[in-house]
């Protein structure tokens, strides 16, 4: 049945190729992925509108603001406060190396959220800007598919625009979600975690994902005392084995209480503070308790299932592999589609929507996932790229090679941290192609965004790198190197003219 | 890093245990390798030479081994060493050409001169230039001086200092003495383990198979020079009153103002790490612009970005004279003035070879006009039996290249693998603040090589500046050749750049195998250059279900070498 009335959708576009409509593309929702593709959409001559919600740091149903998760309340805000959190140890590692600081080192919270807040209202009317820049139109409201090419803004006084387009884009990303258990109320999500009033005393956080252990690190790092609760036996699960242990002894390292294969069970108000119940037993008071249980598509409100639009059973909006969904004329990419929920991957997603001939540019192009590098903003940071030692093992159909190194790194000789840098490479052991590679330890994100992408080089030796394959990886965000990755226009070229051509 | 590399077997016993695990070959496990190194291919080569104690070199060219050829003829007795191999100077270069050689079943003797943080015809010391007097304090000094940096970072991000941090000088250096110490105790273990004679003394060439150590002769096959550089000051009046990089390193106090002569990495390296300390710091450079030979672009950005920080740069202004003055503080006199009350003037304007008093003319081998020993591409000098490797050869003068050249040169000398050094897309990194990364060409050399070429910067804020507030910023340059769309050169100058460019390195060299991880020289000290220096698997997991398939590609593969 859907099969047949995907058909029939098919049919009426080729007959209304002519019909006209207010937007060759509608765009719900302006983070990374609907602002690229707007914006890149736009620069192909197509003309085009975007809605947002309003801006505050806290989403819900009816809050957003442009710049989506990454700007707002995500990789931005959380890197700021990782920066802040990372010099409670640097300025310790200081007193070896000479520098006498007082015993105690002063610390306003207050002071480093104003700024962070700052800094995201800039960036937040840089995207803006972007927008303008580019001839996109844009929207304040919530939108809301009402046809296959028909949308509709509902604006803050409650009026509602309707437009028709051509496609329909929905880029509306995903919202932290809180396990059900009593007292979950009493719980943050990391939303609110970037915008405390005060930093915790005590700060309680479930989830053995990259955001919990993230913010135990930041927390720890400014002085908090942090347990994290986390299902398995190690935090981040995916990751490789190797490295999640070594992740695992840091943050034990520097202080934070882990609790593996426990579960929360209640949150109890108290006058002290949060009652936590353990699934073992364990009781804690915590003025904070974060939930970093993972992450859910915002599909709920946008009319999806009425025009047809097939969710997943995570409310994932479905898509074939140019980020279409079962209705032709309406597409999805970022967060929302549950791919893999990275910004440089939504950008990714939104390049290739636009550039691809089925819409406004001249050539299909598919998004491609093949060693996607990401990173762990602990305290060390992690950072990897391909395959785990685990994925290596399953998928390898000869033998595989890791190479191991574990250091002191220079600056704790004089410092006298105690903490090693652990790096990994996983190997073909027929073909030396490198199939991942990881690292824990200061700077791992910079140095893993050169570990770009080779894939179908049968003899890389004689080749040399292209700019295409730098081109073609996807960056480290945010780091300073996925600028490497991302520098699409040529500032100039230089030609040299006259040579005398030779055969040669 | 390198450093590190070297101090200690980072390869801990798991590593072992799963090698013999996997390769349950019933092996007398070589006491060297037990308590050092546990990579694989000197495993296996140690198993091999254990049987055939030395291969006479069987490939060609043949004039590269006329001596050896002789002997095999029975046209020369076969004569008898002390020494398969004896080194002259235990640096970077020396320690690793003579622990791979012992690895590969040569006997080897090196000779190194007293340690002393400061160098000299008398004095030297286990570990060279790079772990005492370069490298490595240099960049104890850089982490040091970056703090006041940091301080103010930090202010943007909600921290305070009640009263201004100081820094105690005295403390820095004991902390730096006391890791050189560690450092230099541990490249003298590592020479100890893989079973390495070392003698203390100075190494003077006799003939070309015999070495005088202060008064005792040696005798060996092969002798190899690795001498290494020290640090030049011209001749100018008053130069007796100027310090060195040497001194530099071991200053007894602060210099509360300096002038600091030179424009190249190792002026700059000194600018940061003295502004960074809080000294008054002046750099007088003959040129408008800093770092010659360096991308254009970076030379402008660096110059800026130092000078944002405080330093003040004295641009086309050479110095005539260095003046004292009753009260003890020093004057620079230059073509444009004089500039007066500094407590110290350094010389960063180059390093020369050590090839005074090692008996070269005398034993014929050749040197240029710089004094740099004259090698072929396999490091021969001009004496069949002479070799040399590293600064004194005044190639590319960096630690890791002469890593590269002792390595390459014990697999020609002891492996039967003629292994020439390659030079091709060395990266670098300058330890300034900021620092710079770079691999390739730079702009003009790419235009001279290739003509057509795209060129991709970007110059933009980095996320700490906006919110310290600090006018830091980061600029970037990918050189691309239009024809081929190679990319031919990267630079960057900014934080983590060192770190960054390494990474990169690999890409701008060839593609993404291991084998081209194993062909990059690292950015030295980096930790990115662990990547590119983990020469043997920690482990090899073998799919027993494959292991015909595997039998017949290992076969294959062994036909194709």
């Amino acid at each position: 049945m859907a099969r047949k009335m995907l058909v029939d959708e098919e049919m009426n576009q080729t007959n209304q190729e002519e019909a006209h409509y207010d937007f060759d593309l509608f765009v719900i929702g302006a983070g990374s992925g609907g602002v690229r593709a707007a914006r890149f959409s736009a620069n192909y001559g197509a003309k085009v509108g975007i809605c947002e919600l309003p801006f505050h740091p806290i989403s819900s149903e009816v809050i957003g603001g442009v710049g989506g998760t990454c700007v707002i309340r995500g990789c931005v805000p959380k890197k700021i406060l990782v920066y802040g959190a990372a010099f409670g140890s640097e300025l310790e590692d200081a007193r070896n190396y000479g520098w006498e600081l007082n015993e105690k080192l002063a610390f306003n919270w207050k002071k480093l959220l104003h700024k962070k807040t700052d800094e995201i209202i800039r960036l937040n009317g840089i995207y803006k800007r972007l927008l303008s820049n580019a001839g996109v139109k844009l929207f304040e409201g919530e939108g809301k598919i009402v046809g296959p090419n028909e949308v509709e803004v509902t604006q803050l006084d409650g009026t509602k625009l309707s437009y028709s387009a051509k496609h329909i884009l929905i880029a509306t990303g995903s919202r932290a979600h809180r396990p059900p258990i009593p007292g979950q109320e009493l719980g943050i999500t990391s939303d609110e975690a970037l915008s405390l009033e005060d930093l915790p005393k005590h700060a309680v956080v479930l989830g053995g994902g990259y955001i919990a252990v993230e913010f135990a690190s930041i927390w720890r790092g400014l002085g908090a005392n942090v347990d994290l609760f986390f299902r398995k036996e190690l935090p981040l699960r995916g990751f490789d084995d190797e490295m999640r242990a070594v992740v695992a002894r840091n943050l034990e390292r520097r202080g934070i209480n882990l609790h593996p294969q426990t579960n929360l069970t209640e949150l109890i108000k108290t006058d002290n503070g949060i009652k936590v119940t353990t699934d073992h037993g364990e009781e804690l008071i915590a003025d904070v308790v974060l939930f970093a249980t993972g992450r859910l598509p915002n599909s709920k409100r946008l009319n999806l299932e009425a025009v047809g639009v097939e969710l997943d059973n995570t409310g994932a909006v479905k898509v074939d592999e140019y980020s279409r969904t079962s209705i032709p004329s309406v597409w999805a990419v970022g967060d929302v589609t549950n791919r893999m929920n990275l910004t440089p991957v939504a950008l990714m997603e939104g390049t290739c929507f636009a550039a691809s001939k089925t819409v406004f540019g001249k050539e299909p192009s598919k998004p491609d996932y093949s060693h996607v590098p990401c990173a762990v903003f602990s305290i060390p940071p992690l950072s990897v790229v391909g395959l785990s030692e685990e994925q290596a093992i399953e998928q390898a159909n000869g033998d595989v090679l890791v190479f191991t190194s574990t250091f002191n790194p220079m600056k704790n000789t004089v410092s006298g941290r105690q903490e090693k840098t652990v790096m990994k490479l996983v190997v073909d052991a027929e073909t030396d192609k490198v199939l991942g590679a990881s690292m824990c330890g200061p700077d791992a994100p910079e140095i893993m965004q050169a570990a770009f992408k080779n894939e179908g080089i049968a003899v890389a030796l004689k080749c040399g790198a292209t700019k295409a394959q730098f081109d073609s990886t996807v960056g480290i965000h945010p780091s300073a190197a996925e600028e490497f990755v991302t520098m699409r226009s040529v500032s100039r070229r230089i030609t040299c003219r006259g040579k005398p051509k030779t055969n040669l | 890093m390198a450093t590190t590399s070297f101090t200690a077997p980072k390869l801990s016993s798991p590593t072992f245990q799963t090698l013999c695990r996997n390769f349950p070959l019933s092996l007398p496990i070589p006491k060297t390798l037990s308590s050092f190194s546990f990579h694989l291919s000197p495993f296996l080569s140690r198993f091999h030479l254990h049987h055939h104690h030395y291969h006479p070199p069987r490939f060609h060219p043949r004039r590269l081994f006329a001596v050896r050829a002789e002997s095999e003829n029975g046209a020369e007795p076969i004569r008898h060493y002390d020494f398969d191999l004896f080194t002259i100077g235990a640096g970077s270069g020396g320690v690793r050409a003579s622990r791979f050689a012992a690895n590969f079943g040569a006997s080897v003797a090196v000779c190194e001169l007293p340690f002393s943080t400061i160098s000299s015809e008398t004095t030297g010391g286990v570990g060279g230039t790079c772990v005492l007097r370069g490298c490595v304090p240099k960049k104890l000094m850089v982490y040091a001086s970056k703090y006041s940096h940091e301080f103010d970072e930090s202010n943007g991000f909600g921290w305070k200092y009640d009263t201004e941090p100081k820094h105690d000088w005295s403390t820095l250096m004991a902390n730096k003495n006391a890791e050189l110490q560690r450092l230099t105790g541990i490249y003298k273990n590592i020479l100890n383990k893989a079973g390495v004679t070392l003698i203390e003394g100075r190494g003077k060439i006799v003939d070309p198979h015999t070495v005088d150590v202060d008064g005792k002769l040696y005798t060996a096959r092969n002798i190899l020079i690795s001498v290494g550089g020290r640090p030049f000051i011209p001749d100018i009046p008053g130069r007796e009153y100027a310090i060195d990089s040497d001194a530099a390193l071991d200053l007894p106090s602060k210099p509360e103002k300096v002038a600091i002569v030179g424009g190249g990495y190792i002026a700059l390296e000194f600018a940061g790490i003295f502004n960074g300390l809080t000294s008054e710091v002046h750099v007088f450079i003959r040129q408008k612009r800093v770092l010659r030979g360096f991308d254009e672009e970076i030379r402008d950005f660096v110059g800026e970005q130092m000078a944002l920080r405080g330093i003040q740069f004295h641009t086309e202004e050479s110095p005539q004279a260095i003046v004292k003055s009753a009260d003890g503080s020093l004057s620079l006199k230059t073509n444009k003035g004089t500039i007066e009350g500094f407590s110290h003037i350094m010389f960063a304007t180059g390093r020369r070879p050590n090839t005074k008093n090692l008996g070269l003319e005398s034993v014929g081998v050749k040197i240029n006009k710089n004094g740099a020993i004259e090698v072929d591409e396999y490091s021969r000098t001009t004496v069949p039996s002479i070799w040399a490797v590293g600064d004194v050869t005044d190639r590319i003068n960096l630690t890791p290249v002469a890593l590269m050249e002792g390595a390459a040169l014990a697999k020609t000398l002891f492996q039967n693998e003629p292994t020439k050094p390659d030079y091709r897309a060395v990266p670098s990194a300058v330890f300034s603040q900021p620092p710079i990364g770079q691999v390739g060409l730079t702009e003009e050399q790419a235009i001279k090589e290739y003509g057509d070429i795209d060129v991709y910067t970007a110059n933009f804020r980095p996320l700490k500046a906006t919110l310290s507030g600090l006018p830091d910023r980061v600029f970037m340059k990918l050189i691309v050749c239009a024809k081929t769309n190679k990319v031919i050169g990267l630079h960057m100058c900014g934080e983590d750049s060192a770190e960054i460019a390494q990474g990169f390195a690999v890409a701008v060299k060839a593609g993404l195998t291991k084998a081209d991880f194993d062909a990059t020289v690292g950015i030295h000290p980096t930790s990115a250059e662990e990547f590119v220096t983990m020469r043997s698997p920690t482990r090899k997991i073998r799919q027993s279900s494959e292991s015909q398939g595997n039998m017949g590609h290992e076969a294959k593969t062994a036909a194709g070498v």
